[in-house]
């Protein structure tokens, strides 16, 4: 069975480039898409994932708390907050919460330390 | 002289022009990673002015229609900032951020979307810097398209004026070889003033301390 | 359809219808159709070498103009220009060799010449093998879709081109040394900077090249301004792009401005690595920028500059305030011109590179845009060609409101006298006496009749003064020609408008008038209003311009100086490691090289001491006649073979006055305009003529005076100049030729120098017909010396003569002295009067003093003239660059004083000792 990697973002554009980017580096993996943290949970109930990449800023519930309560659930899931808010405490939270920081705008290069961090990881965890 | 002496002294001007400057340092880097140009800033300038003042130097600059990406924050000082460009351009600055990644029609459709995200990485990344560089939290609001006059940008119809003087910051901006152009600007209330007066100092301190 | 469509089948060749047949083989029935399909259609062979054209349709020669038999044969590239975007034609073939398919939108060219831009889409034909066999193109004009992008684009053109310029004068700055660099490393925290950065700072170069603590950036920063530039370079350190400041540096009790501007760079993780920029001493710059503002401000004059093409215009803060606009250094001309009143004339004209060259003056009414106050303004400014292309348009703007309302209610009260004269005279009486502007009846002989109170407030004279006497006498000399042309057209019942003549009040003084008249029956009813403010005005604004034309000026100079000294710098240093390094081989390129570039720079102060009228003539007594005919041979050389050239003279021609050098020159300078002026050849005749000039002729000189002259007349059969550009070529920068051909100093030089030579220089004109130049050149009276001793003079026979030498810079007293002892003189070096006092005064032989004329503390000629009061018989040879006093020689110069101009050549300093001393033996 494939990896699946779950991009929650209320911007497609945003989607768009994350899922681009990661293309580029995981050609394999499955990509699928959520506009916010609703409809994120909703996947999360029905189907396998083994990644997800958040964003911070959206509607209702934001990316560092869903990041939070995801975590609760899996505690091995490798997840990542994308964001252009830099500011060091958005930083010092998204590391509390066991996710990987990554600055937007989103490129090949600011993704690849995540995408291949996580893909080791869920190898030696399916070994 | 301005108003701005009033609330600013000369060298907390030139603090807060600098932390501006720092921040949209900061956002032309995500600009230009966006769209893979170079993009040209200008001084910040940093004014203390009604908000019909700055609708005004707006208005003057640019006659026709203009389209902002606005993002409100909050924390120890609260505001607005505004992408700001001529409704012209709007389409040529998403074709220029969505680049490859979409055909001319799919672009044309989440016109809106994508002036969104791209205000939301733009304006985030100078807001954040900034905020880091003073070390206080700021909130950020989620980013609204708007569309219209230069004085309907700088209206707020959920506020009431408190005789409608703020603190004004702007920035000049054009990606290289594009004709795309346009401005990065703040709004502060006065309240706000004053709480970042206090920030500023702060840094000023830090910085007679730190250089040299 | 059978057969091709359209006239091309007629034209095609034997080996192009073998072609067809192949393509039409190939392609099967669609050919055909899309042949008469309307659409210009082209198929090229690339199979054969360079991808020829095989066939054209009809809807191709509609499109292009080229007819069938011309395109075909040709590659398609024959329809572009150099304007074709070469992006787009790379990639087009890129696409072709990877898919077979291509289509771009590429600028091409009509056979007419007309550009328009072609829609091509190409597809290629393969054989049974499948490698191409024809491309088939289909081609549209889309010109429509680009005409606004063509607007925008040369928008784009103008400003990068503007940002060349700025860079390359940056770059300038910094190759010629004027500016310093630093480069901080921010993890290192070191700051290494260039020797000029080092000396602006007063920081030891050595030590600054291998690096210093940052806070040596501070050391020397005036107190007042070291927190703002520690904020700003904590701003670059954090990350911010720019950083531009201007702040005082203070070393040895001494302050200059500089201006700082840097960049910071990023490493690959984003953070700060690295702090660098340039430094430039602007403490000149500053204090003219301070008093132009202060000029400015007090005036109440904003200026303005426009390029263009652009969509703004570069203002000044008071000409925001004006307009009742936010202060801002640049604004839109749109936004400019909207304030304007939609009735008048908008202020920046010429937005499309249109607008006639030269002075421009407007007065118009604005709404001001804070108050919607309405306001008058005058705008006076130049339009003039940009060096980028296009025109500029740089001037100011002042508020006349005062002027014209007082203009407005004058025109009311005029008319009310008209009516009221009739009507009442009690009303009549009351506007009379209560009116502050001069009021009055004459009749019509211009005498006065009455006048009222007014005349007695503003000019001292009562009525009792004035009835009875006639208008004019009252009026300034200068302006009474004209002021009896319009009392003479008062009398023919002419009313009378906006004259402005100085009247002479009581007390002597004069007051500027502007005069409304109205004849009516047997009278003429005057209104005179002071303006005496306003001309003052006038001509502080004319001081102010002046101001900005100079600094201007003088960037410029410094910008090709700069670029000289480089060269001389440049050239010695090389020399100067060379010889360091043993290898003196090649040497002479490099002194050649910094010698040319020295004989550059003081041929740049010749003609600007010319324009100026400073430089320092040497006048005497010339034969004129001889002296152009020794010209000849240059002069053939100079005008190449399809001018003819006469040189002639009168008989018995008068000797002249002036500086040998400089009338060749002149006439040299003119003679070289005149080849210009006939590119297809034609006749130059130089002649020179005894003439007597009368005052009458000379009303437009300012220090000729009547009497006999000498005239030389250049003329030629050339193109001539129209009236509007003969008014202004004696104007200083003004030129015909394109930008960058000449400074446009010639004509106004060679105005100087005759006017400095006490003559006077008149030009005459007619387009297609010629231009003939008269320069008059006053006449000698007496003999010309014979010059032939001097010549025969050598240079290099000194015998121990003493020579004391006084000169406050080393390196040309250096220079003398080593010239001296190298002749064989002794030399004895002084570097002040202070010094060469107390020799001058003691018993020591000296056989000749040279001196500088500009010394600190007294002067060469003072000092010339105590050492006369001990040796009155000593020679003395002034060595000067520029001394105002010296540039009238015959004045400066008393008996066996002589005088030779900086820069000299060693021979010719060697040549000038050599011939006093020798002439002191001779006597």
């Amino acid at each position: 069975m494939g990896t699946t990697v779950l991009i929650v973002d209320d911007s497609k554009l945003a989607r768009i480039v994350v899922g681009k980017a990661i293309a580029a580096l995981q050609p394999d993996w499955n990509r699928l898409e959520a506009s916010g943290a609703d409809e994120a949970l909703a996947l999360l109930d029905c189907q396998a994932i083994d990644v997800v990449v958040l964003d911070f800023n959206m509607p209702g519930r934001d990316g560092l708390e869903l990041a939070e309560e995801l975590r609760g659930r899996f505690p091995n899931m490798p997840i990542a907050i994308a964001t252009a808010n830099v500011q060091d405490e958005i930083i010092a939270r998204a590391r509390e919460a066991g996710a990987t920081f990554i600055p937007k705008p989103v490129t090949e290069d600011g993704m690849r330390g995540f995408i291949s961090g996580a893909a080791l990881r869920l190898r030696s965890a399916a070994q | 002289m301005s108003a701005h002496t009033i609330f600013l002294e000369e060298l907390e001007r030139d603090a807060l022009t600098e932390l501006v400057n720092i921040g949209v340092s900061r956002a032309a880097s995500s600009l230009r990673k966006m769209v893979g140009e170079q993009v040209l800033l200008s001084v910040p300038a940093v004014e203390v002015m009604t908000r019909e003042g700055a609708a005004v130097l707006i208005r003057e600059r640019e006659s026709g229609e203009l389209v902002a990406v606005r993002q409100d924050f909050q924390g120890v000082f609260s505001g607005r900032a505004l992408l700001i460009f001529p409704e012209t351009n709007s389409m040529a600055l998403v074709h220029a951020v969505t680049g490859g990644a979409l055909s001319v029609d799919e672009a044309a459709e989440m016109e809106n979307e994508a002036l969104a995200e791209t205000g939301n990485v733009v304006l985030n990344s100078c807001l954040a810097t900034m905020a880091n560089m003073l070390q206080q939290p700021l909130t950020m609001s989620l980013p609204e398209v708007l569309r219209g006059d230069g004085a309907s940008l700088f209206t707020l119809s959920d506020e009431n004026a408190d005789g409608g003087v703020v603190l004004f910051l702007y920035i000049n901006f054009a990606i290289n070889d594009r004709d795309i152009r346009g401005y990065i600007a703040m709004l502060m209330d006065l309240p706000s003033l004053q709480a970042l007066k206090t920030l500023i100092n702060d840094f000023i301190e830090r910085v007679a301390g730190d250089v040299g | 359809m059978t057969d091709l469509a359209g006239p091309a089948t007629r034209h095609r060749e034997g080996g192009a219808s073998a072609d067809l047949d192949a393509l039409r083989a190939l392609a099967g029935p669609m050919l055909d159709a899309l042949a008469g399909a309307g659409v210009a259609l082209t198929v090229t062979d690339p199979r054969q070498p360079d991808d020829p054209i095989v066939f054209v349709n009809g809807a191709f020669e509609v499109l292009t103009g080229y007819e069938a038999r011309e395109a075909v044969g040709r590659n398609c590239r024959f329809l572009q220009t150099t304007q074709t975007d070469a992006a787009t034609l790379a990639k087009l073939t890129a696409d072709l060799v990877s898919s077979g398919a291509a289509s771009a939108d590429l600028l091409n060219q009509r056979r007419d010449g007309a550009l328009f831009w072609n829609r091509i889409s190409i597809t290629t034909l393969r054989d049974a093998s499948g490698s191409p066999a024809f491309r088939l193109a289909t081609q549209v004009d889309v010109s429509v879709e680009y005409q606004d992008a063509a607007v925008g684009d040369q928008l784009g053109v103008n400003q990068r081109r503007l940002i060349e310029a700025k860079e390359r004068l940056r770059l300038a700055q910094r190759v010629a040394g004027a500016a310093g660099a630093w480069e901080w490393d921010i993890p290192s925290g070191r700051l290494i900077a260039d020797a000029r950065f080092a000396d602006l700072y007063r920081l030891d170069p050595v030590e600054a090249a291998e690096g210093l603590p940052t806070s040596a950036f501070f050391e020397g920063v005036h107190p007042s301004d070291r927190m703002r530039l520690k904020i700003a370079i904590a701003g670059a350190l954090n990350g911010a792009e720019v950083f531009s400041r201007e702040y005082r540096l203070i070393s040895g009790g001494e302050l200059r401005w500089v201006s700082a501007r840097g960049r910071t760079y990023l490493d690959d993780a984003e953070a700060p690595a690295r702090f660098t920029g340039v430094l430039v001493d602007i403490t000149e710059q500053k204090k003219v920028e301070e008093r132009l503002r202060i000029a400015q401000t007090a005036g109440g004059v904003g200026s303005f500059e426009y390029l263009s093409g652009f969509g703004t215009a570069e203002v000044s803060e008071a000409f925001c305030r004006l307009l009742g606009l936010q202060p801002a250094s640049s604004l839109p001309v749109r936004t400019i011109n909207s304030v304007v009143h939609p009735d008048d004339p908008p202020l920046i004209a010429g937005r499309d590179g249109h607008h006639e060259v030269g002075p421009a003056f407007q007065e118009f009414r604005i709404r001001r845009a804070d108050t919607g106050e309405e306001r008058w303004l005058a705008a006076r400014g130049e339009y003039q060609p940009a060096a980028a292309g296009g025109l500029s348009f740089i001037g100011v703007v002042y508020d006349v409101t005062a002027t014209k309302e007082t203009e407005a209610r004058l025109r009311a009260l005029t008319q009310a006298l008209e009516v009221r004269v009739e009507t009442s005279t009690q009303e009549l009486d009351r506007v009379w006496k209560l009116s502050r502007d001069l009021l009055s009846i004459t009749d019509t002989n211009c005498v006065y009749r009455a006048v009222n109170p007014a005349w007695e407030k503003l000019l001292g004279y009562s009525a009792v003064d004035l009835v009875g006497t006639a208008m004019g006498q009252l009026v300034h000399p200068d302006d009474l020609a004209q002021a009896l042309e319009k009392a003479a057209g008062l009398r023919h019942g002419e009313p009378l408008a906006d004259f402005d003549c100085r009247v002479r009040t009581r007390d002597g003084d004069y007051r500027w008038i502007n005069w409304t008249a109205l004849p009516e029956g047997d009278a003429v009813y005057a209104v005179g209003r002071d303006i005496t403010q306003r001309k003052l005005l006038e001509d502080q604004l004319r001081q102010s311009q002046k101001m900005e034309a100079v600094g201007q000026l003088t960037g410029g100079l410094a910008h090709d100086f700069n670029n000289m000294l480089t060269g001389i710098m440049g050239g010695v240093d090389m020399v100067r490691r060379r010889i360091a390094e043993g290898r003196i081989a090649d040497i002479d390129r490099f002194l050649e090289a910094a010698m040319q570039s020295g004989q550059r720079a003081a041929a740049l102060t010749h003609r600007l001491l010319a324009f100026s009228r400073r430089q320092t003539l040497d006048s005497r007594p010339l034969d004129v006649g001889a002296l152009a005919e020794s010209m000849g041979d240059l002069l053939l050389r100079t005008l190449g073979e399809q001018i003819q050239l006469r040189i002639a003279a009168d008989q018995d021609l008068w000797p002249a006055l002036a500086d040998d050098n400089q009338l060749e020159s002149a006439i040299l300078n003119l003679a070289i305009n005149a080849r210009d002026a006939m590119p297809t050849g034609g006749r130059l005749t130089i002649s020179s003529h005894n003439v007597t000039l009368p005052a009458e002729a000379l009303v437009h000189s300012d220090r000729a005076e009547p009497g006999d002259y000498v005239e030389v007349r250049v003329s030629d059969t050339g193109s001539g100049m129209p009236p509007d550009v003969l008014e202004k070529v004696f104007d200083p920068f003004f030129t015909t030729k394109p930008l960058g051909q000449g400074t446009g100093l010639g004509l106004s030089m060679i105005y100087g120098f005759v006017q400095q030579s006490r003559g006077h220089v008149r030009i005459e004109s007619r387009q297609g017909l010629g231009t003939t130049i008269h320069l008059y050149l006053p006449r000698h009276r007496g003999e010309i010396a014979d010059q032939a001793t001097n010549d025969a003079m050598n240079a290099g026979a000194g015998s121990g003569e003493t020579v004391l030498v006084i000169e406050d810079d080393p390196s040309v007293r250096l220079l003398v002295v080593q010239v001296l002892e190298e002749l064989g003189y002794q030399a004895i070096e002084t570097e002040s009067g202070r010094d060469a006092m107390p020799i001058l005064q003691s018993n020591r032989h000296i056989d000749l003093l040279i001196s500088d004329v500009g010394l600190p503390g007294l002067n060469g000629r003072q000092l010339a003239d105590i050492a006369r009061e001990r040796r009155p018989d000593l020679p003395i040879l002034f060595m000067t660059g520029y001394a105002e006093q010296a540039a009238d020689q015959s004045a400066f110069l008393a008996a066996r004083m002589e005088i030779i101009a900086k820069p000299f050549a060693i021979a010719d300093l060697a040549h000038r000792i050599g011939a006093i001393l020798h002439k002191r033996g001779g006597s």
